[in-house]
């Protein structure tokens, strides 16, 4: 018997098992996916907001700010990438300078302070961006907002959480979910589990799971953000640059990231779940026709990739965060945008408020609250990276050239807790591959080590999911099917 | 800090023939580096024949052809490192590599040879609509994995683009036991060499779609199924689309010369070729630093390649012997019918030997001109019986010619109708 199983292991999931891995709850991530973390928290802006966004009094509203504040201690203690980088929502009318001008009311009234927001004459925004449009008036300047790594921010949540004893299940799809006197049973694709708390992060299947216990209770629908992805030598924009938002959501951003690329994009538009993570040429179109507004000078020719994700959008137009009216049931579900920023903030609130107030638990005086340091080869100086070296001879072989990812970095990525086993999970966690050959000279390096390290042959090797794979037989040598 | 008179980053056929012709020329304190475990580059996984007609006037497989260059190349001793990736080029010429018996190793050179090769320009470069599953690939990656490790990518395959590379890989699939369904060229003519067409496709029934491409890619965890479309200027046309099941999809779109390097010293790249713009003595914007090969501009021969190579080792031992040219460069500019020209400079006082332009068209022409000017006079004019964007051009400028050009003169090169 669990005391908590968390269903769903995006930043929402893995904020809250480390929440709670503070306490003596035995806890288990499922998560119905071959690697975690890879829907909505894989595909997004990447942007901690600052928060002026969200109409006070919302949820929305106020985990924003106190999430987007623990951000950078939480970045350091758990070594996830952070940049402050800055933001400017740009107005290009009179009617988006008003709407500015009310942004920054908004923003203080949701606690922002006064030098956490400023209104800037077109002069000092060209200062800031040569490649602003000329057609932009004025912008609300958002010094604190920041950028992350929103994979390795989920990744680093989880692996603290189970180096402190939470459990991880992948590939546990849940599949049915009932309510004994004390305790859910828990049925999964492979499994029969019982706890006594359940909580339902399932992002964009959360409507899916509430409904199993709690019918009707809001709707989800998958609002698609298709992006492109620019080489990281474009030296574009280094803010975040916002359109004055409208109704579908903040619009089409530039968003620098921390790597160095640049992100255009997300379009917004309802979907499906099988579109859910599908491009479209209208959509890449509709990106390059809205961004024109914002910002000139887009080098398209330096578009290295393009992808798509979607948010959780609930029907009630707020994060639903709380017991449902069955008892240690808990939703966590609608967390679209600023659910990345927010997370934080939230999960302590669910442990604290939702689950401790109602349920005892010690604490877990072995807490410990650091994660084991990430070598990152290319952001150290070369004396450093010789000393890591001399440990391991593994750091100086040079697998993805154009991020500059080391074998010791691949390996160290599949032995950690919530480690990768798969080609894309090593990208995802140590960048190789995500440079602009994307992957064309070191995927069959990534492949072999993955299939050395895990001991499986290279036929078994997945790319993504269960049922991807690399390659599709041997045509040599002693095991070679053929004769 | 070791020094070396020239550092040579790659050690495929560029970066060979390049070796032996310093060496030659008597600059013999050299230093290759390689990232692969072995000499060769992608010749290695080239098993296919049709290589070294104009070299060595016989057909050669890719390893043998490479192996004529490995071991003039290690008779001379020159110094070289396998296995080793450079990762940083500083403006004052200090290059760091790394390897697993060295760790991190800074070193400086007088001269510094970028023969770095290309890279395949991916689905992500082109903006694929649709999932991205796995079984989506490039062609020289599948051919990596193939004819270097022994693992077919998949059986029933569809290849996107034309190009060189995508029209081996339908035959060697082909051979392999995969079944290939098509080959779709977004343009109204083939991106590959004739050759390849007929002794790839044509002899085995693979049918070639031109003016189409592929509009979506199905499958979520694996690709299962392409849309295929006609397109014209561009634009898909509705009612022309076509389903095929695969669990392959080739990229063969298109080669991009391998800068990184040049880059982060601030080498100015040319937006055509993406290679860096360099002079006749193949010297880039940076002071003593050098590229050639498919690193400066995609070849379709590696014959090309290695007399290119060749020439760039001649040019950095005149630069280390101080010999360079003191006038004032006059820039090659392609007009009318022609995407490029390499050199894009060339120096006007040193030329007491004849000078090689490489260039390719930008469409398919029959029975035009290839027509020189200079300060709007035309100089020269080559007949053309056959010109098209696959097949990289070559005009020799012979000095008699090149003493013509004087002055604030303007080269440039037309198509144009007899």
């Amino acid at each position: 018997m669990y005391d908590v199983i968390i269903i769903g292991s995006g930043i929402s999931g893995a904020c809250i098992a480390r929440e709670c891995s503070k306490y003596q709850m035995k806890t288990l991530v499922l998560e119905k996916n071959t690697d975690v973390a890879s829907e909505t928290t894989l595909a997004n802006s990447a942007i901690i907001h600052a928060g002026h966004d969200p109409k006070p009094g919302t949820l929305k509203a106020k985990f924003n700010l106190i999430g987007s504040r623990m951000y950078e201690q939480m970045s350091k203690d758990l070594d996830i990438p952070y940049w402050k980088s800055g933001g400017m929502v740009v107005a290009t009318s009179e009617e988006e300078v008003n709407h500015i001008e009310m942004l920054y009311h908004r923003g203080l009234e949701n606690g922002l302070k006064e030098t956490e927001l400023s209104i800037l004459d077109q002069d000092q925004v060209r200062k800031m961006e040569a490649n602003i449009s000329d057609d932009v008036l004025k912008a609300l300047y958002l010094p604190t907002t920041a950028i992350t790594y929103p994979m390795e921010a989920a990744i680093a949540n989880l692996e603290n959480a189970m180096d402190n004893g939470v459990e991880l299940k992948t590939g546990e799809e849940v599949i049915d979910l009932t309510k004994e006197e004390d305790h859910f049973i828990v049925k999964t694709n492979n499994h029969t589990l019982k706890a006594r708390i359940v909580v339902n992060a399932a992002g964009l299947y959360a409507e899916h799971i509430s409904n199993m216990l709690v019918p009707n209770y809001f709707t989800i629908t998958p609002r698609r953000g298709e992006y492109l992805v620019l080489d990281k030598d474009v030296d574009l924009v280094s803010n975040v640059i916002y359109p004055v938002p409208s109704k579908k959501g903040k619009g089409i951003l530039a968003t620098p990231q921390y790597h160095g690329n640049v992100l255009l994009g997300p379009t917004s538009e309802f979907v499906n779940f099988s579109q859910a993570k599908t491009t479209t040429s209208d959509g890449l179109k509709d990106i390059k026709d809205h961004i024109k507004k914002s910002v000139k000078n887009i080098p398209y020719h330096k578009v290295i990739r393009t992808f798509a994700g979607s948010r959780p959008t609930p029907s009630t137009k707020d994060f639903i965060i709380e017991e449902t009216n069955v008892e240690g049931f808990i939703n966590v579900a609608g967390i679209e945008s600023p659910g990345l920023s927010a997370a934080p903030a939230y999960a302590i609130y669910v442990v604290e408020e939702l689950i401790l107030k109602k349920y005892n638990f010690e604490q877990n005086k072995g807490f410990n609250p650091y994660r084991k340091k990430v070598h990152r080869m290319n952001e150290l100086t070369i004396d450093e990276k010789n000393k890591l070296f001399q440990e391991n001879k593994s750091y100086g072989e040079i697998i993805c050239r154009c991020e500059q990812v080391t074998k010791g970095e691949i390996i160290d990525a599949i032995h950690r807790n919530a480690g990768a086993h798969t080609v894309v999970g090593v990208k995802h966690r140590t960048r190789a591959g995500a440079g602009r050959c994307q992957s064309g000279f070191c995927q069959s390096q990534v492949a072999k080590i993955l299939s050395e390290e895990l001991n499986v042959p290279l036929e078994e090797v997945k790319y993504q999911g269960e049922h991807s794979r690399i390659v599709k037989e041997k045509t040599k040598g002693e095991d070679s099917e053929r004769i | 800090m070791n020094e070396y008179d020239a550092i040579i980053i790659g050690g495929g056929s560029a970066g060979l023939a390049a070796a032996i012709s310093l060496y030659n020329e008597g600059v013999k304190d050299i230093l290759l580096l390689e990232r692969d475990k072995e000499l060769g580059g992608i010749l290695n996984q080239c098993i296919h024949n049709g290589f070294g007609l104009k070299v060595f006037k016989e057909e050669l497989t890719g390893p043998e052809y490479a192996e004529r260059y490995k071991q003039e190349f290690l008779e001379k001793n020159i110094a070289y490192k396998t296995s080793t990736m450079v990762i940083k080029c500083s403006k004052d010429r200090v290059v760091e590599y790394a390897n697993e018996e060295e760790g991190f190793v800074q070193i400086k050179g007088k001269a510094i040879l970028l023969t770095t090769g290309c890279y395949e320009r991916n689905a992500g470069a082109i903006a694929l609509p649709g999932h991205r599953p796995s079984g989506v690939i490039t062609a020289g990656a599948a051919q990596k994995y193939l004819n270097m490790d022994g693992y077919l990518v998949g059986k029933k395959v569809f290849i996107l683009g034309s190009g060189d590379i995508g029209l081996i890989m339908a035959r060697r699939m082909t051979l392999e036991g995969a079944e290939v369904l098509g080959v779709a060229e977004v343009m109204p003519y083939s991106g590959g060499l004739k050759r390849n067409i007929v002794q790839c496709l044509d002899d085995y029934n693979i049918p070639l779609y031109l003016s189409h491409t592929v509009t979506e890619i199905i499958g979520e965890e694996h690709i299962e199924q392409i849309v295929l479309q006609e397109v014209k200027d561009f634009v898909p046309l509705e009612g022309t689309k076509k389903v095929f099941d695969v669990d392959t999809l080739l990229l063969s779109i298109g080669l991009i010369p391998e800068q990184s390097l040049a880059e982060q010293v601030g080498i100015v790249l040319d937006k055509k070729t993406r290679g860096p713009i360099v002079d006749d003595s193949y010297q880039t914007s940076v002071d003593g630093y050098f590229a050639c090969g498919n690193a400066l501009h995609v070849h379709d021969l590696v014959d090309f390649v290695s007399k290119e190579s060749s020439q760039a080792g001649k040019a950095v031992a005149d630069f280390l012997k101080q010999n360079t040219k003191k006038s004032e460069a006059i820039p090659t500019i392609p007009k009318k019918g022609i995407s490029y020209i390499v050199p894009q400079k060339i120096h006007l006082d040193h030329q007491n030997q004849a000078l090689d332009l490489f260039f390719r068209v930008d469409n398919v022409y029959q029975n035009q001109d290839i027509v020189l000017t200079s300060n709007q006079k035309e100089i020269k004019r080559y007949k053309k019986r056959h010109l098209a964007p696959a097949e990289m051009e070559k005009i020799i400028l012979p000095p008699a010619l090149l003493k013509e050009l004087q002055g604030d003169l303007e080269l440039s090169v037309e198509v144009r109708d007899q």
